[in-house]
């Protein structure tokens, strides 16, 4: 069979009967993870792997199957399952394929140096960020270090006319260092990512990772009350992660948002404006089209504190109905997985003073570095949560002593509408997707110490 | 399914493992892996979403001294298979010089049989069970708002070989059933979860049926929408049985694990031999357990699978371990080393967590609690590995005052530290209960499974409502 994903993706669409509606989105990838551990490499793994999954769409009913078995038997089998599936599944008629229409032209997807790099080369990369942390006189040891790499090359085909393909390079590296002093320990995040391994600051990352390790050393409870809060740009980022699943359409289309009916309502400050650009050069989540082959866009959700639209996929756009559209946010996390409704690359449009003067501007508060049990200890619905923090008293402006075991809490709505400042260090993360993060000051949240 | 020896006969197997050896490496391992699935939910009576899915690929992993090279490929060709095993080789050159051993097959096991195999069974039956399942969670109580039921049913097979002889190959069937429900009233709404789950095929419905699934599920959705604040502060808990074995899985079985112990980043690494726990504990990892969820013949090391006692009578024990955390502590692996598939790497994991049954009845734990919390259900959770500190949102707690269940309380979090908790369980009941659970670690996804005996902890923290 052939090792070009368009063509697999052509060779399984050719075998729809006249009048059936198909889609098959075929994946190549390689891949490349390195783990070193006290100066040395641990581990290396190298890959490639490539396979498709097909949507037939019968009169409404979907059925899905996908397969590694890239045979003639293997393509005939995997259409034959997604058929038998689809008679089962209930009609919708919102299931539809959607049909082709121009997709953008995205530079910068792809690092022409990728392929000069060796593999002793990235193995360096791992081993310079662990040094670089390790460098510091509190950390002893690092929790994790890792180098990761990818390319893949996506394509879809379907019996709409849909015929689409893309390439891209990814890499990425991070450590946990582990700071210790008088018999107690913190641990500290470092990453950095880019296009391929020439354009990773692996310093920067280990430096990153040794410094908020050890800042954190010490730590007590704060004081119980409300104060003003700020958050790192990594707890930022994971906020808007948990803010994500209530402003997706089939969140609300199922009653699970509490943002439901509320389009046009001013449900933030208006310094918020709230975006996924899926067409954002060099952040994660960019491409020319989503994971059913609809251009992706930049969408607005939150502009001047009002909400003006949720994310949607073609299912979402034609069960709510009334002229929307998609905005190209299906997402596909490989060729196993049905298209699912997701963010491209969402974060607040950033504000005009860096981190450290957001923080400049707080008399007294607490800094969030690090949180646990955001997910869990959210509430999509209701939007309330409350979840245990580590990280800084801020006093008159500057950072101060470390504070540990306490819980924040308010409602995502109480946040929404406390931002007080946006800081201009966005960054992207690309954990559970790709999430934006800046250093952000809310007026008040309630802390729970000792 | 093609047989995977079929497909890679020993004369195959012997050249692959001699190109993962050539270039000075200590060991080689051949990993194949065929697997077929299905997965069917059903969201309010609905079929959302029946697909199938079909896995095929192969891994090579080389060791030289303390570093692990691997390549893996979806493509079963001889060529294929070659290249992956001189990139893997490539990667960790060294200077021995073994060979490769005559493969001597371990013969294949059926311990955990498999009446109804799930890939056998129609797809009209698959609705049927799911239906059943979400009429008996509406028919439940009068506030279910929405039923999600979720049905899998997978076959995988592997096989192992290794540049010391060993050759093993496991087939594995696994089924599940599960249903989260979400009650509402009065703009309130709650949820509740139960998954059963075995190594086994549909015969899981005799012991577990669609309905009582359904029923479990909602009663607990039901029970939390008259739930009131919780209170704040230390106090002793009560665990329930079944669900007191997600936190000795998280926040105690993870820090037994070979490679947080060979790394020492685990507070029980120099533990071994101490009395850590409470003298009432006497907690288990056991992949034997006949169609146990996190059961299996053959770990993905080809380590037969083993029952390994971690803590007797408080006593720290045995860790869990693969190959190489094993060899870097000089012991044997207990066979924990398992992967999600052919493109992960083998690491130590837990199967089947058990702690044992004590004595005394879960009536009598909570008589003895003058003011506590009774905790029925825990949701997700974080735990820091290095400290033993650990978070859960409990899912289903009431408040116990004087002996007495008050009331259904809401939004809290228990809150605490591992080896703290097992130091402070005061009483161990005879009950026992299982639960099912799929369990993430380095972006590796298995399944495992938790059973204890209602137990009770002297004192933990309770974060109270947000």
């Amino acid at each position: 069979m052939s090792e070009d994903p368009l063509a697999l993706a052509r060779a399984v669409v050719r075998r729809a009967r006249s009048n059936e509606d198909l889609e098959a989105f075929a994946l190549h990838s390689t891949d490349t993870r390195i783990a070193v551990h006290g100066g040395e490499l641990d581990s290396l793994s190298s890959a490639g792997s490539r396979g498709v999954g097909v949507r037939v769409i019968d009169q409404g009913r979907l059925g899905y199957a996908y397969t590694a078995e890239v045979t003639e038997a293997g393509l005939d089998d995997v259409v034959e399952q997604a058929r038998a599936n689809a008679v089962l599944s209930t009609p919708d008629e919102a299931n539809l394929l959607p049909g082709s229409s121009p997709a953008p032209d995205v530079g910068g997807l792809v690092d022409g140096s990728f392929d000069e790099v060796s593999v002793e080369e990235k193995l360096e990369l791992a081993l310079e960020l662990e040094a670089t942390a390790l460098a510091h006189e509190d950390v002893r040891t690092c929790g994790m270090v890792r180098y990761a790499d990818s390319i893949t090359r996506a394509a879809i085909a379907s019996t709409n006319g849909v015929e689409r393909e893309v390439e891209r390079t990814d890499a990425w590296a991070f450590a946990q260092a582990i700071a210790t002093r008088e018999g107690s320990s913190q641990t500290g995040m470092g990453l950095t990512l880019g296009g391929g391994p020439r354009s990773l600051d692996v310093v920067a990352a280990g430096t990153e990772a040794a410094g908020r390790a050890a800042r954190l050393l010490g730590a007590r409870k704060p004081a119980s009350g409300p104060t003003t809060v700020v958050f790192d740009p990594y707890v930022a980022a994971q906020f808007l992660g948990v803010l994500a699943g209530a402003l997706g359409a089939d969140a609300v289309l199922k009653g699970r948002s509490m943002f439901a009916d509320r389009i046009g309502d001013a449900v933030g400050a208006p310094i918020v404006t709230l975006v996924d650009d899926g067409l954002r050069e060099g952040a994660p989540g960019t491409s020319p089209w989503d994971g059913e082959g609809v251009p992706q866009q930049r969408t607005e959700l939150i502009a001047g504190g009002t909400l003006q639209t949720f994310l949607h996929d073609t299912w979402t756009a034609a069960r709510t109905g009334g002229g929307i559209a998609s905005t190209g946010n299906a997402s596909r996390s490989g060729y196993a997985s049905l298209p699912s409704l997701a963010p491209t690359n969402l974060y607040l449009e950033p504000g005009g003073a860096s981190g450290e003067s957001v923080i400049r501007g707080v008399a007294e508060g607490v800094y969030v570095q690090d949180v646990m049990g955001l997910h869990s200890g959210a509430n999509p619905i209701s939007g309330q949560f409350s979840v245990s923090f580590s990280g800084l008293m801020i006093r008159d402006g500057e950072f101060a002593e470390p504070i540990a075991e306490a819980a924040v809490s308010s409602t995502i709505p109480d946040i929404l509408r406390g931002i007080e400042a946006v800081g201009s260090d966005l960054r992207f993360y690309p954990f559970g997707g790709s999430l934006g993060g800046s250093t952000l000051r809310i007026r008040e949240m309630s802390v729970s110490g000792g | 399914m093609p047989e995977l020896p079929d497909l890679l006969d020993d004369a195959l197997l012997r050249d692959v493992l001699a190109t993962g050896l050539a270039r000075g490496a200590d060991f080689a391992e051949v990993y194949a892996e065929s697997r077929r699935g299905r997965l069917l939910r059903l969201e309010d009576g609905r079929v959302e979403q029946l697909s199938s899915g079909r896995d095929l690929g192969a891994g090579v992993r080389v060791i030289s001294g303390d570093r692990i090279g691997y390549a893996y490929t979806n493509v079963l060709s001889r060529d294929a298979l070659q290249e992956a095993a001189r990139v893997a080789a490539g990667a960790v050159q060294g200077t021995a010089e073994k060979t490769v051993a005559d493969l001597t097959s371990l013969s294949r096991r059926a311990d955990h049989p498999v009446r109804v195999p799930p890939l056998e069974v129609e797809r009209p039956e698959l609705v049927g069970l799911a239906e059943r399942v979400d009429a008996s969670a509406r028919g439940e109580s009068g506030d279910i708002a929405q039923v999600i039921v979720t049905y899998q049913g997978s076959e995988r097979e592997i096989l192992v070989a290794n540049s010391e002889g060993r050759l093993a190959d496991d087939h594995q069937t696994r089924t599940r059933l599960s249903a989260q429900v979400v009650a509402a009233r009065n703009g309130r709404t709650e949820t509740g979860f139960y998954g059963p789950g075995t190594s086994g095929g549909h015969e899981l419905f005799d012991q577990y049926t669609p309905e009582s699934i359904g029923r479990t599920a909602a009663a607990r959705a039901a029970t939390m929408l008259d739930a009131e604040p919780a209170p704040t502060g230390e106090m002793p808990v009560v665990l329930w049985r079944g669900d007191a074995g997600v936190l000795f899985h998280e926040a105690c079985g993870h820090g037994m694990e070979g490679d947080h112990i060979a790394r020492d980043t685990s507070i029980y690494a120099s533990r071994a031999g101490e009395q850590v726990a409470s003298p009432l504990l006497n907690g288990v990892d056991d992949a034997t357990v006949q169609n146990g969820w996190g059961s299996f013949a053959f770990d993905d090391e080809g380590t037969p699978a083993q029952r390994t006692v971690m803590f007797a009578d408080g006593v720290l024990t045995d860790f869990l371990l693969d190959r190489r955390s094993a060899h870097g502590l000089g012991a044997s692996s207990s066979g924990n080393g398992r992967r999600q598939s052919y493109q992960h790497l083998p690491v130590p994991r837990m199967t089947n967590s058990h702690i044992l049954p004590g004595e005394g009845t879960p009536d009598e734990a909570i008589a003895g609690l003058d003011r506590g919390i009774l905790c029925k259900g825990l949701g997700g959770g974080q735990v820091n590995p290095a400290s033993g500190d650990f978070v859960f949102g409990m899912t289903e707690a009431y408040l116990v005052e004087g002996g007495e269940i008050r009331h259904a309380i809401r939004g809290a979090n228990l809150v605490g530290n591992g080896i703290d908790a097992l130091r402070d369980i005061d009483m161990i009941c005879s009950d026992f209960a299982v639960r099912w659970g799929i369990c993430g670690k380095g972006g590796q996804q298995v399944p495992v499974s938790f059973g204890t005996p209602t137990l009770r902890i002297s004192r933990m923290t309770i974060g109270g409502t947000a």
